[in-house]
C-alpha cells in the first residue's frame, strides 16, 4: 500500500505551481503546511481523487486515483473537512454506519458498535449530530472517515474550529491511525499542536511559486523549522 | 412500538378518516345507504358523484400532497436550505408559465403519452427551471442567493404570464385565473393515474437514494469522499422533483406552501432520523394536509391557495424567527 505522486501540478492556485513528486509508504503521516492560498485543500482533494490535477498523476497502489470507481476510492481513502456538519439530524451511530457502508464494509449493529468503541465515541452513539459541540462532531466525522477509508485519511485543518481540549483529542486520535498502518495527510496551521502530538513522519512545505511546488522533509515535524521556512514565503497578494 | 411507527399509524388513521369524510359528505342530499350502494355499483346520480367527482378529487389531493411534500423534502436536503421547495425556488412558476404558453398563448407543443398540451407545458416549464437551477447551483455563495434566484424566476415568469394574459381571449383567461387559484376539483382519472405512476417511480428513486441523501447532509466534500456521484444525484433529484411539481401544477394549479412547510412539521414529529425513517411520515403528512385543506375549500368556500397560505405563511415566519445554528444566515449553502 503506497501513494505515488508523479509530476503533480494542482489546478489551484492558477497560473503558478511547480511539480510535486513523492512516494509515501503505508504507516506514514505527512503534515502539510503553507501560507493561505498555497493550495493545501486543493492538494488534499487532488490526492483523494476529488479534483483533477493540472498535470501529473496520483497513483494508489499503482492505480490512478482519478480512474478508480467512486466506491472503490471511498473504501481506500476518506477526507475530513475542516467544518463538521452541524445540521444533519442523524445520530452518531447513523453516521458511523454510513461511513462503513460508503467504504463497502459490514455495517451491521456490531460492526457499528466496534467502530464507535475504537474511536472512543460509543457513549454518544444515540445523540444527534446537531446536539454535539464542534469538537465532538469533528471526532465523529473522523471516526466516520476511519470506518470508511482503510488505506489513507486526508484531514483538511480538522482542528481549525476546535478549542484546546478538542484539538489535543483530535491530534492524538490521528496517532492511533498511523500506528494501524494507514497513510495520514494533515493540512494545518496548528504548528505547535502537531509537533507536540509527535506522530508525523514527513512534512511538506507548499510554495507553488518556485520551481518545485513544495519541499518534502523527512522526519518528524518541527514547528520552529516550519515557521522559519514559512516566513520566507512571499505574501499571497505579492505572489499574485 | 417506536414513536416513529406510532406517528405513521396515526397519520394513516387521520388520512383514512379525512378521506372518508370527503367521500361521504357534500352538498348533494344523499343518504349514507345510497352512497354505500353507489360506491359499490357506481350507478345513478350518486354513483356519478362518487366515482367521477369525489373519488378522483380525493385521490388527486392525496397524491398531490404526497408528491409536493416529497419534492420539498428532497429540495431542502439537496440545497441544504430549510426554505427550499418547489414554489419557493421558482419551479411552480416555471410550470405556470408553461401552462400559460399553451392555454393563453396558443403554443402548440408535442403531446407525448396522450397527455394534454398544458400538462406537457407544465412539465417542460418546471424542468426548464430545474435545468437552470442544476447548472448554476454551484455558483451560489449563500442560501439567500438561492432564494433570491427563486424570487426572480417568479417575477420573470409572472411578467411573461401577464403579457400573455393581456392578449388572451376572455374564456381562456377566466379558465386560467380559476386554475391559478389552485384546486383539486378538476381532477380526472387520467390525471390521477399519470401523477400516481410518476409518484410511484419517484418514490422508488427516493427510497433507493436515501443513504446517499444522508451522506449529502454531511457536507459536499464529505459526501464526495464517501463516493456520492454528484452528477447522478443532481439530475435524478432535480428531474424527479421537477416532474412531480410540474404534474401537480398542471392539474391542480400552482400550489403554495405544501412542499415547503410539510417537511418542517414532520421534523417536529420525528425529531432525529435518517431519510429512510422520515420519507414515509413526510409523504403521509403531505397527503393529510392536502385532504384537510380540500375539506376546508369545500365547506368554507375559499380557494385552495388561500387556505394553504393562511396555514403555511405562519410556519415560514416561525422558521425565520427560530434561532438555531441550523438556520442562521451566516452558514454557507
Amino acid at each position: 500500500m503506497a501513494l505515488e505522486i508523479k509530476g503533480l501540478q494542482l489546478i489551484r492556485p492558477a497560473g503558478e505551481g511547480g511539480e510535486l513528486n513523492a512516494t509515501i509508504e503505508a504507516g506514514s503521516a505527512v503534515v502539510v503546511v503553507g501560507r493561505n492560498g498555497t493550495g493545501k485543500s486543493t492538494l488534499l482533494q487532488t490526492l483523494a481523487g476529488l479534483l483533477p490535477p493540472k498535470k501529473g498523476q496520483v497513483l494508489w497502489d499503482g492505480q490512478d486515483v482519478r480512474l478508480m470507481g467512486p466506491e472503490m476510492r471511498a473504501s481506500c481513502m476518506a477526507v475530513v473537512a475542516s467544518t463538521p456538519p452541524r445540521e444533519s439530524r442523524m445520530t452518531v451511530s447513523d453516521v458511523i454506519e454510513l461511513g462503513l457502508r460508503a467504504g463497502g464494509h459490514m455495517h451491521d449493529l456490531q460492526a457499528v458498535r466496534m467502530a464507535m468503541e475504537t474511536a472512543g465515541i460509543d457513549h454518544w452513539s444515540q445523540l444527534p449530530l446537531s446536539a454535539l459541540s464542534d469538537g465532538m462532531a469533528q471526532r465523529v466525522m473522523m471516526a466516520r472517515a476511519a470506518a470508511q477509508g482503510k488505506g489513507m485519511l486526508l484531514l483538511d485543518e480538522p482542528t481549525a474550529f476546535l478549542d484546546v481540549v478538542g484539538r489535543r483529542e483530535v491530534l492524538s486520535q490521528m496517532g492511533d491511525w498511523r500506528s494501524e498502518g494507514r497513510i495520514l495527510w494533515l493540512a494545518t496551521h496548528d504548528l505547535e499542536g502537531v509537533e507536540a502530538a509527535g506522530w508525523s513522519t514527513h512534512w511538506l512545505h507548499l510554495h507553488p511559486g518556485r520551481k518545485q511546488g513544495g519541499t518534502f522533509h523527512k522526519g518528524p515535524f518541527v514547528a520552529e523549522k516550519a515557521r522559519q521556512a514559512l516566513v520566507l514565503d512571499p505574501n499571497p497578494k505579492e505572489r499574485a | 412500538m417506536t414513536s416513529q411507527k406510532l406517528t405513521i399509524v396515526l397519520l394513516l388513521v387521520l388520512m383514512t378518516s379525512l378521506f372518508s369524510v370527503g367521500l361521504f359528505s357534500g352538498p348533494a342530499d344523499l343518504s349514507m345507504a345510497d352512497q354505500w350502494l353507489a360506491l359499490r355499483n357506481g350507478e345513478g346520480v350518486a354513483g356519478t358523484i362518487l366515482w367521477q367527482l369525489r373519488l378522483p378529487r380525493l385521490c388527486m389531493a392525496v397524491l398531490s400532497g404526497a408528491a409536493l411534500a416529497m419534492s420539498g423534502m428532497l429540495m431542502q436536503t439537496y440545497f441544504r436550505n430549510p426554505l427550499a421547495g418547489p414554489s419557493v425556488l421558482g419551479v411552480t412558476s416555471g410550470a405556470t408559465l408553461g401552462v400559460a404558453l399553451v392555454s393563453l398563448g396558443g403554443l402548440a407543443i408535442g403531446v407525448p403519452w396522450g397527455l394534454s398540451g398544458s400538462v406537457s407545458g407544465a412539465l417542460l416549464g418546471s424542468w426548464a427551471v430545474m435545468l437552470i437551477l442544476g447548472a448554476v447551483v454551484g455558483l451560489f455563495r449563500s442560501r439567500t442567493a438561492l432564494l433570491i434566484f427563486g424570487l426572480m424566476v417568479g417575477y420573470l415568469t409572472g411578467a411573461m404570464v401577464t403579457v400573455l394574459q393581456a392578449g388572451a381571449e376572455a374564456g381562456a383567461l377566466q379558465a386560467f385565473v380559476v386554475w391559478g387559484m389552485g384546486s383539486f376539483a378538476q381532477a380526472t382519472w387520467t390525471g390521477v393515474m399519470t401523477l400516481g405512476m410518476a409518484f410511484a417511480i419517484g418514490a422508488v428513486w427516493c427510497f433507493r437514494w436515501c443513504h446517499v441523501l444522508d451522506m449529502w447532509t454531511l457536507g459536499k466534500l464529505t459526501a464526495l469522499s464517501m463516493g456520492v456521484n454528484e452528477r447522478r444525484l443532481t439530475w435524478g433529484l432535480l428531474g424527479w422533483t421537477g416532474a412531480l411539481a410540474g404534474l401537480v401544477t398542471a392539474w391542480c394549479g400552482p400550489i403554495a406552501f405544501l412542499g415547503l412547510a410539510t417537511p418542517h412539521l414532520v421534523r417536529i414529529m420525528v425529531p432525529k432520523s435518517r431519510h429512510i425513517d422520515w420519507v414515509l411520515p413526510v409523504v403521509l403528512t403531505g397527503s393529510v394536509l392536502a385532504l384537510m385543506s380540500d375539506l376546508i375549500v369545500r365547506f368554507v368556500g375559499i380557494p385552495l391557495n388561500a387556505v394553504l397560505s393562511i396555514m403555511g405563511a405562519p410556519v415560514v415566519l416561525w422558521l425565520l424567527l427560530r434561532r438555531s445554528p441550523g438556520n442562521s444566515s451566516s452558514v454557507k449553502a
